[in-house]
């Protein structure tokens, strides 16, 4: 069944890749307990996989900060996922380009193919996490910058179960 | 050259390991590809596509189906394998076959926007 309850998790992060799949498989655990529906779970999982290893390869004082939040609601519930840190300008002036391109297209599996097209040829990264959350994690994503810190926000909505 | 038994990863949390079928490959993959797997899969998917080369294959099964996840710089190395293929003279095209696991339901997602990616190449299985 899911949860009626508002339900947090928060985490601060210090940079080490090996423990982001820790995290995922933890919060797909904690998570399975109040959503009925794996595949919204499976989704909230790869994206706060994805956000999490963005955040900490360009985390520029090596601290992530981590919320997961679940807000139940009459029609729908809403889980929103909120990645904190410090950034380099050029790690900054990269997360805006590709929330741009994100505001240019409206489908975001289109633009999932045009990014995986140009990831294909790329040398370095793969430019796909954000856009692989938007459109695989099916996310509404949006992001803030002040100063050194990026902080993006992807939120999904889930279906109440219907009472009685 | 390698021979398709001659390719294979074994990370404490990541293997994949390739077997010929006749014109075929079989390429299985287990665990869960995350940063920690990205090179060797940097690594594995040129020589996979080499062997496939090699013995003129017509396909290559990709086993998905104990994949328990796989990121996104994962996910890149067989955009660039797929493109690979593309790039190829259409008499040396061979097919991908994505063997998918309903159960891991990242991969109906996933698989399926790399089918969209080359419609005409790959095909998924669950």
């Amino acid at each position: 069944m899911m949860t009626e309850t508002p339900t947090a998790f928060e985490l601060t992060f210090q940079p080490n890749v090996e423990l982001i799949s820790i995290v995922r498989r933890f919060l797909s655990d904690f998570y399975e307990r109040m959503i009925e529906d794996h595949d919204t779970v499976s989704r909230i999982a790869l994206a706060t996989h994805e956000l999490l290893e963005n955040a900490v390869k360009y985390a520029s004082d090596g601290a992530t900060f981590l919320s997961v939040k679940f807000e139940p609601g009459e029609a729908s519930s809403t889980v929103s996922i909120r990645l904190m840190n410090r950034a380099k300008p050029e790690h900054i002036a990269a997360v805006a380009t590709i929330f741009g391109e994100m505001s240019l297209h409206d489908d975001p599996f289109g633009h999932y193919q045009i990014a995986m097209a140009r990831s294909a040829k790329r040398k370095v990264g793969s430019g796909l996490g954000l856009v692989r959350v938007r459109a695989e994690g099916e996310m509404t994503m949006s992001h803030t910058i002040e100063d050194d810190r990026v902080t993006i926000l992807a939120q999904t909505t889930v279906t109440a179960r219907r009472r009685g | 050259m390698s021979a398709a038994s001659d390719l294979s990863v074994a990370l404490r949390d990541f293997s994949a390991n390739v077997r010929a079928e006749g014109r075929s490959l079989v390429l299985r993959l287990s665990g869960n590809a995350d940063m920690a797997a990205k090179d060797s899969l940097d690594t594995l998917l040129p020589r996979v596509h080499a062997e496939a080369q090699r013995i003129s294959a017509t396909e290559v099964q990709v086993d998905f189906r104990n994949l328990e996840f796989m990121n996104s710089s994962c996910f890149k190395s067989f955009v660039t394998w797929i493109s690979e293929i593309g790039d190829l003279e259409r008499s040396k095209e061979y097919k991908i076959r994505l063997l998918s696991n309903p159960e891991m339901h990242w991969q109906r997602r996933s698989l399926h926007a790399l089918r969209c990616f080359a419609v005409d190449l790959i095909s998924v299985e669950s």
